[in-house]
């Protein structure tokens, strides 16, 4: 019984750490910080990249779009105006057929 | 001094690309006129015109075939409240450029009776038609064309009915209502 007390108050003993082991513990827990810090660098800076090629991406399209509707709204213009001259120009032309007509058919 | 020169030549080249000049003092019969057409298309523009012309829809196509050989179709047309808004020196400096041996006239119409004075100016080019000037004064209305590149006056008859743009009646149709 004696044997078995004995025993239980060596187990349960207060035993002084080592020095040595304080430092030990930080310094494993530097070495786990460190090394998780660079992976969550490399996605947040893939995402900043992804982000800003989407962007790029969006602002390139969007610059192209714009360029069409300039584009096609010079291009209705010119159509416009183009129909314009021709009709000015057919009608003259009729207007001096008419005339030359009737003169001649006076004469 | 030499950018000034490029610069300068760069922004007068559209007007030396235009053949017969329309002189400068048009642009003050626009302050006295009505109404007023300006249209002024070089070649670049006709090109851009042409891109949004449909090859499948028969009118656009006429008109894509007929402005395929152009370089320039410039209109000035004027209307007045009233006569006598305009000179017919006006146009004296059109009338000086078309007596070079190129162009000929080939009709001339003058009413006493309504005043009108009709002149169509042809520039032919190895027997090519390679321009057309309209210049038609009426009492209260002027109007000056000058298309600039190979034509077809058969083609430009062809638009008639089509774009708003007034039937023209030829001899054929003429012959045509006659059977």
């Amino acid at each position: 019984m004696d044997d078995l007390e004995q025993q239980l108050r060596n187990a349960l003993a207060h035993v002084e750490q080592p020095p040595t082991l304080e430092a030990k513990v930080f310094a494993a827990l530097a070495r786990a910080r460190s090394t998780s810090r660079p992976s969550r660098f490399v996605f947040w800076r893939f995402e900043a990249a992804a982000v800003a090629a989407m962007l790029l991406l969006a602002a390139v399209s969007w610059a192209g779009h714009e360029r069409e509707i300039r584009e096609r709204a010079a291009g209705e213009a010119a159509k416009a105006r183009l129909q314009l001259a021709l009709k000015i120009t057919v009608t003259e032309l009729s207007k001096i057929q008419q005339t030359v007509r009737t003169s001649s058919e006076q004469e | 001094m030499i950018k000034l020169a490029i610069i300068t030549c760069l922004a007068l080249s559209p007007l030396a690309a235009q053949e017969i000049k329309l002189p400068a003092n048009l642009d003050r019969l626009a302050a006295k006129a009505s109404d007023v057409v300006d249209v002024t298309m070089d070649s670049r523009l006709l090109q851009l015109a042409s891109r949004f012309l449909s090859d499948k829809e028969a009118d656009d196509a006429k008109v894509k075939k007929l402005i395929a050989g152009l370089k320039g179709i410039y209109v000035r047309s004027f209307e007045f409240e009233k006569a006598g808004e305009y000179q017919a020196s006006d146009i004296d400096p059109i009338r000086a450029q078309l007596r070079s041996p190129a162009w000929s006239r080939i009709v001339g119409v003058r009413s006493q009776k309504s005043g009108e004075n009709a002149e169509v100016y042809l520039k032919t080019d190895n027997d090519k038609i390679g321009g057309l000037v309209i210049l038609s004064a009426e009492p209260k209305e002027l109007t000056i064309v000058s298309i600039e590149g190979s034509i077809d006056p058969d083609q430009l008859n062809d638009l008639g009915g089509h774009f708003g743009i007034p039937k023209v009646e030829t001899n054929k149709d003429n012959k045509d209502k006659d059977k």
